[in-house]
Parts: structure tokens; C-alpha cells; sequence
């Protein structure tokens, strides 16, 4: 008893010893195997990872450009949805077409669409949005047309307000808005009333918006007011429009 | 070889004018790139080629404008004929000048369109035309019409060493 007790003293003196010695040493070695072992599963790993992100960037890369497409169609869907049921509700032979091209100067306002005599497209057909008239076709070639805004300072559309029915005409000034000429200073027009087209003209049918009165000035002196009209489209915005074919 | 070249540069510059160009557009203001070439063309081209090309980018832009009665027409042949005329008495090259050229030149092309509409045309300009799209329009020109000049030049020279051509007045 007292044997075995010495000798189990002594085996567990050296073996706290050589451990204390060695076990440095071990935790070295074992770190540095391990490091090793480590880095190299973890160079394979990163190559590995390095490929699956070119993979994944790609995969995103894609993906991003198939969401801008849905989300362009179904903006596209949304337009001309608005376009077919403002046609349903009007009741009038109408084409839609895309607007492919602007004016060449700063001066003149002017959009091409891709829809011509081919399609039944004619000069002085009316162009509309849902939102209401844009202008008209002032050429009409086999296969594109050219439309002039309602805002060019060659266009003009005989005009009556929505509330007080007085008539008048609206001329484009070449910028971002249009006037109402020839109104009365008598009239009673406010800002916020609603322009329409008279139908007078022959080119626009009676009771399409052409656009919203922004400003009113009535002189003291001389005969008409001068109102500024914001048109009802955003036009230099246009994607889809609506041509009236009659 | 040349002359088909400086037709694809037309047809590249009045394909950008009418698309996206408008993506670059400051408060409704687009350069004009058809007036920046035309004068290009007078300052380093051969009278001929200068007043040919004011002339030929001033009809494209009538027709693609819906017919403006030949306003541009008017306005292009002119400056590609002053600046044909008296390049030699200038001195355009360097951005400054360039840009100081460019924007008379804008002023005049949107003085001619003033005066075209109100007696011939009988159209209506808005009273802003004066102190906020011609001074717009023609700054915008005079900013990015060194940028182009630069480009045409590179394009220009490139082309001249391939065909030798005797139009290119000046070496750039």
C-alpha cells in the first residue's frame, strides 16, 4: 500500500513535470499543424467561395435586370390600361403608339410616334393621354408621325372652361405651360378651373382636358386676361399616347 | 471614306439630340448639338464643307422641328458662313474662346427663331424667353460645347490621318 502510494506520488510528480515542459511546445505544434491545416482547407474553401460569389454576383446581376424588366412592364401594362380605358370611354376609333423620338432644336416642341399612314394615321389627327389633349399629328409619313405639343408656339386650341363656359383659345409659348387668349376681362375664371376643348377646329373633339388654369392677371387696362394654363400631361414625359383615327 | 464618315457623325449627333439627350435637360434647357457641329464645321473645316454643313444641319433640323420654315435653315447657313468667313481673323481654340463663340452663336439662333415667330410664323414666345431659356440655352452650349469640340477634334484627326483629307483646314 504504502509502495504503490510512493510510486503514484512520484508517476504523477513527473508526469505534471514533462507536461508542464512539454505542453508548450504541444499547443505549438498543435496550433501550428492546425494553422496550416486551417489555411489550406481555407485557401480551397476561399477559391471555392471566390467562384460561387462570381457565380452569385452574376446570379444578382441577372436578376436585378429581370426585376427592371417586370418592373417595366408592368409600368407599361399600367399606361396603357389607363390609355384603354380612356378609349373604351370615349367610344372613338383610336391607336395606341409609343413616342420614339423628341424634338432636334430647343425651340420647337415636337414628339415623333412610331404609328403612320400604314396604321391609318392622318395629318391633324388629335393625340391625347388619359390625361387628355398633348396635340396633333402635323405630319404623318408610312410608318412614324410627327405630333406638335400643345405647348409649341404654333399650336393653338379653341378652349372653353369647365365652370363659367366662357371660350377661349390656348396657345403654346415654346416653355413648359401654355396661355388662354381671348378671354374676356368680365369672365369669371379662377385658378384651379379646367380648360376643355371646344371642339371647334375640327381637329379635337369637344370635351378633352387640355389643361388646369395656373395663373390669372386681369389688367386694368385692355380688353382679355391673361391666364397661364399648366397642361393636363406631363409632356415632357411621354411614353404611350392615344391617336384619335377620325 | 471622309465624307461618309462626317455623315454618321450627323446621323450619331441628331440620333442623341432627339432621344436621350432630354435625360440632360436643366429646367426644360437641351444643348444643341447641331449648332455645336455647324460650328465646328466653319472654324476647322474648308468654307465649302462649313457653309455646306450649315446649311444641310439646318434643313435635317427644319424637318425634324415640323417644318419651322426654314428658321434653322436660315440660322445654321449663317453662323456656318461666319465662322467659314472669318476664322482667320479669330482666334477660336481653347475652351474660352470656344465657349464665348458658342454662346453668340446660341444667341443668334435663338434671336432669329424670335423674330421668325413673331412676324412670319405669328407664333407666341413666352415673355421668359429673354432672361431665362436663351441665356439657359446658350450657357448650356457654351458649357458643353468644349467637351464636343474635343471629342471631334480626336475623331477629326483620326480621320485625317486615315484619308489625308484637304477639308480639314486645321491641324488639331
Amino acid at each position: 500500500m504504502s509502495l504503490n502510494a510512493k510510486q503514484e506520488k512520484e508517476i504523477s510528480f513527473l508526469d505534471s513535470f514533462a507536461g508542464l515542459i512539454l505542453s508548450p511546445f504541444q499547443n505549438l505544434f498543435t496550433q501550428t499543424v492546425q494553422g496550416i491545416s486551417d489555411g489550406i482547407n481555407h485557401y480551397f474553401d476561399l477559391v471555392d467561395v471566390s467562384k460561387e460569389n462570381e457565380r452569385l454576383h452574376l446570379e444578382v446581376e441577372r436578376l436585378v435586370n429581370e426585376k427592371n424588366d417586370l418592373i417595366e412592364r408592368i409600368s407599361r401594362q399600367k399606361r396603357l390600361a389607363g390609355l384603354m380605358a380612356y378609349q373604351d370611354d370615349r367610344k372613338k376609333k383610336s391607336l395606341v403608339a409609343s413616342v420614339i423620338g423628341r424634338d432636334a432644336t430647343q425651340w420647337s416642341k415636337v414628339v415623333f410616334i412610331d404609328k403612320g399612314t400604314r396604321d391609318g394615321v392622318e395629318t391633324h389627327f388629335a393625340v391625347v393621354t388619359n390625361s387628355g389633349v398633348i396635340g396633333q399629328i402635323i405630319h404623318a409619313g408610312p410608318t412614324t408621325s410627327k405630333v406638335l405639343l400643345t405647348i409649341d408656339s404654333r399650336s393653338a386650341v379653341d378652349s372653353i372652361f369647365q365652370e363659367s363656359r366662357v371660350s377661349g383659345v390656348v396657345v403654346g409659348t415654346g416653355e413648359e405651360h401654355c396661355i388662354v387668349k381671348f378671354v374676356p376681362n368680365t369672365a369669371d375664371i379662377k385658378v384651379g378651373d379646367r380648360v376643355l376643348s371646344s371642339g371647334l377646329g375640327g381637329v379635337f373633339p369637344k370635351g378633352l382636358i387640355v389643361g388646369t388654369v395656373s395663373q390669372v392677371v386681369k389688367k386694368k387696362q385692355g380688353l382679355f386676361q391673361e391666364i397661364l394654363l399648366t397642361p393636363s400631361s406631363d409632356l415632357s414625359r411621354l411614353e404611350e399616347v392615344l391617336v384619335f383615327l377620325s | 471614306m471622309y465624307y461618309v464618315a462626317q455623315i454618321l457623325i450627323v446621323v450619331i449627333l441628331f440620333s442623341i439630340q432627339t432621344t436621350w439627350l432630354k435625360t440632360f435637360s436643366i429646367g426644360g434647357v437641351v444643348p444643341d448639338l447641331a449648332l455645336i457641329w455647324v460650328v465646328y464645321c466653319g472654324v476647322h473645316c474648308s468654307r465649302a464643307m462649313g457653309i455646306g454643313s450649315g446649311i444641310v444641319t439646318g434643313m435635317l433640323q427644319d424637318s425634324l422641328s415640323g417644318g419651322l420654315l426654314g428658321v434653322n435653315t436660315l440660322s445654321k447657313s449663317f453662323i456656318g458662313f461666319f465662322f467659314s468667313a472669318l476664322k482667320d481673323k479669330f482666334f477660336v481654340e481653347g475652351v474660352i474662346p470656344i465657349a464665348f463663340f458658342l454662346i453668340l452663336s446660341s444667341l443668334f439662333d435663338g434671336l432669329v427663331f424670335y423674330f421668325s415667330m413673331n412676324t412670319v410664323l405669328e407664333g407666341e414666345v413666352a415673355p421668359s424667353f429673354f432672361y431665362q431659356s436663351l441665356p439657359a440655352y446658350s450657357i448650356y452650349n457654351g458649357v458643353i460645347g468644349p467637351v464636343i469640340f474635343l471629342v471631334l477634334n480626336k475623331i477629326n484627326s483620326w480621320l485625317k490621318s486615315k484619308t489625308g483629307n484637304p477639308h480639314m483646314t486645321r491641324a488639331n
